[in-house]
């Protein structure tokens, strides 16, 4: 109990010995922490968007001969020996035309002049979900153009391979900031208590004549790191929710967030964050405990 | 209250203990020496002599170039980090130039040993408080160390050192600064640790006035090399070559 009560008694010592250089480095942290948790509150919720997208790919293969009963099982067995496929729909030209003019309801008189044979027979094949690999998909609809009759594929996925390319670079900025955060948190947090130690310095030499232990003079060190990590965690995660909750309000109603269904961080995800920018701030602190203080 | 050497394990011993300060200042020579638990030994010699460097050696703050160095049974070339922490609580040094925090208060730099001990707030308080009267200084218990005169901060180092009740104390020319009335507060310091706490003491002086009269064992350094103090009663001779 004593003893705790010394090491939080030097801890709040040091903090209010350099309190200027703490609230700096608490700034730094905070930024750092938010910065990174924005990006990756972005490609968190890309991913999530990303995959119930991913739901709905399908590739049409356009013919340009029907395609007869004898022939399908055939053609599905080359389908599942290329790829796992949800399943495969045969669409002949009548149930095109019937299902066209289903769509257009109302407006189907002006399919009146045409024939019901006016539009091509297809394939829609259903891929497993696993939209993350977009190369996958390109492949199966290269493939697919080597079936016989094939005229022609259309895989839908273009639009998607751009979300794809623009979640990868997002990927990358998430690393970016990700990199930035440990550095800033390591070398600040170190720096500061570099300060620490420094304005301490004949207090730290005396308290070795006298045969403090080495948890007395590194714990309050420690702990400082430690402080700055959850503050710095806490503040930034905060600031980012502010953030988060008024882009929401502001963006509400139809549009780009309601499609991507923009969501914060679970709390587990938020607790895992704060978690790392303790960790790395600990760490940082332990660096310049292990350089600057000889016991 | 000297022992009978021949039957206590000394609490400090040293073997052939030399030291050369690099390149090749030789301050200590070939010094061996048995301290007894309880024993006041006082260390004489001119400035330069060695005094301060065998102190030093004593708790460590400086290795010898040779030679054994043991306290309380163990050899300090191989103690441990905590260990010498640990040692370090119990041996209490008063040293020559202080060492005490300018911007501190006395209160402070004399907590500061027992908090290492993690002693509780109101045994420190008490405590201080004890020491300060016994050496005159009750009134500045709230003054920053660089407020006082040197005679006042050589008494604040000497409390330090002896906050803990060590099992050794090491004054090193305590009583520099001292007027007689004040060296007498600080004799009475020493009688009533060793007295009251079983203190062993070691104090190094060129203050003739503070062991001219003792029954205590005085031993000299003289360029670094020991011998028993000249003209000191048989008694005396027969515990050093004990
Ligand atoms: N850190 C050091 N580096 C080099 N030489 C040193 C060091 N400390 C002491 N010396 C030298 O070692 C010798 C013994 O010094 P020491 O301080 O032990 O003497 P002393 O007996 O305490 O003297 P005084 O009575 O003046 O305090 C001196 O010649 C001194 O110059
Ligand atoms: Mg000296």
């Amino acid at each position: 109990m004593q003893f705790l009560a010394y090491i939080l008694r030097q801890t709040g010592k040091n903090l209010r010995q350099t309190w200027g250089t703490q609230v700096m480095t608490l700034l730094t942290v905070t930024l750092s922490v938010l910065i990174f948790a924005f990006f990756f509150l972005i490609y968190t919720n890309m991913l999530r968007a990303s995959a119930r997208l991913g739901d709905d790919v399908r590739l049409i293969v356009y013919l340009d001969q029907e395609v007869t009963e004898q022939m399908r099982p055939g053609l599905e067995k080359k389908i599942h020996d290329f790829g796992p496929v949800e399943k495969i729909v045969f669409v002949s030209r009548t149930e095109a035309f019937a299902r066209l003019s289903a769509q257009l309801g109302k407006e189907k008189d002006i399919l009146n002049d045409l024939g019901p044979d006016f539009l091509p027979p297809s394939i829609e094949v259903y891929p497993l979900k696993n939209l993350n690999d977009l190369t996958r998909i390109s492949q199966f609809s290269d493939f697919l153009l080597t079936l016989p009759h094939a005229a022609k594929v259309q895989s839908g996925s273009d639009w998607l391979r751009r979300f794809g390319y623009f979640t990868n670079l997002l990927r990358i900025v998430v690393l970016l900031s990700g990199s930035l955060l440990i550095i800033s948190m390591t070398f600040i947090v170190s720096y500061t208590l570099r300060l620490t130690v420094l304005s301490r310095q004949g207090e730290l030499e005396i308290l070795r004549l006298l045969g403090a232990t080495s948890a007395y003079i590194r714990l309050p060190l420690l702990l400082e790191g430690m402080l700055q990590g959850l503050l710095g965690s806490g503040l930034g995660l905060t600031a980012l929710y502010f953030l988060y909750q008024w882009i929401a309000s502001r963006f509400s109603g139809p549009g780009f967030l309601k499609l991507f269904d923009f969501a914060f961080f679970p709390p587990e995800l938020t607790g895992a964050i704060l978690l790392a920018g303790v960790v790395l701030c600990t760490v940082g602190s332990l660096f310049s405990i292990r350089r600057f203080i000889r016991i | 209250m000297p022992r009978d050497a021949s039957t206590d394990k000394p609490l400090v011993e040293l073997v052939n203990v030399t030291k050369i300060y690099p390149p090749d200042v030789v301050a200590v020579e070939d010094v061996s020496l048995r301290i007894y638990k309880g024993e006041i030994l006082f260390l004489t010699g001119m400035s330069g002599a060695g005094k301060t460097t065998l102190i030093k050696l004593i708790c460590r703050l400086e290795t010898p170039t040779r030679g054994l160095i043991e306290v309380a049974g163990r050899d300090l070339s191989q103690i441990s980090t905590a260990g010498v922490q640990r040692m370090r609580q119990k041996i209490g040094v008063a040293y020559q130039d202080f060492r005490l925090l300018d911007k501190q208060t006395v209160l402070q730099n004399i907590a500061m040993a027992m908090e290492v001990t993690y002693a509780s707030t109101k045994v420190i308080r008490a405590r201080v408080e004890e020491l300060l009267a016994l050496l005159n200084l009750s009134d500045k218990r709230d003054k920053l160390a660089s407020e006082l005169s040197r005679g006042e901060q050589q008494r604040v180092a000497l409390a330090r050192a002896a906050a803990n009740g060590p099992s050794l104390l090491l004054a090193d020319e305590p009583t520099g600064n001292l007027d007689p009335a004040a060296t007498e507060l600080v004799i009475n310091l020493f009688r009533h640790l060793n007295e009251k706490n079983g203190s062993t003491i070691v104090v190094a002086t060129h203050d003739p006035s503070i062991y001219a009269e003792t029954e205590h064992r005085v031993m000299t350094l003289n360029n670094g090399q020991l011998s028993a103090h000249p003209n000191r009663s048989p008694r005396q001779i027969e515990l050093f070559e004990a």
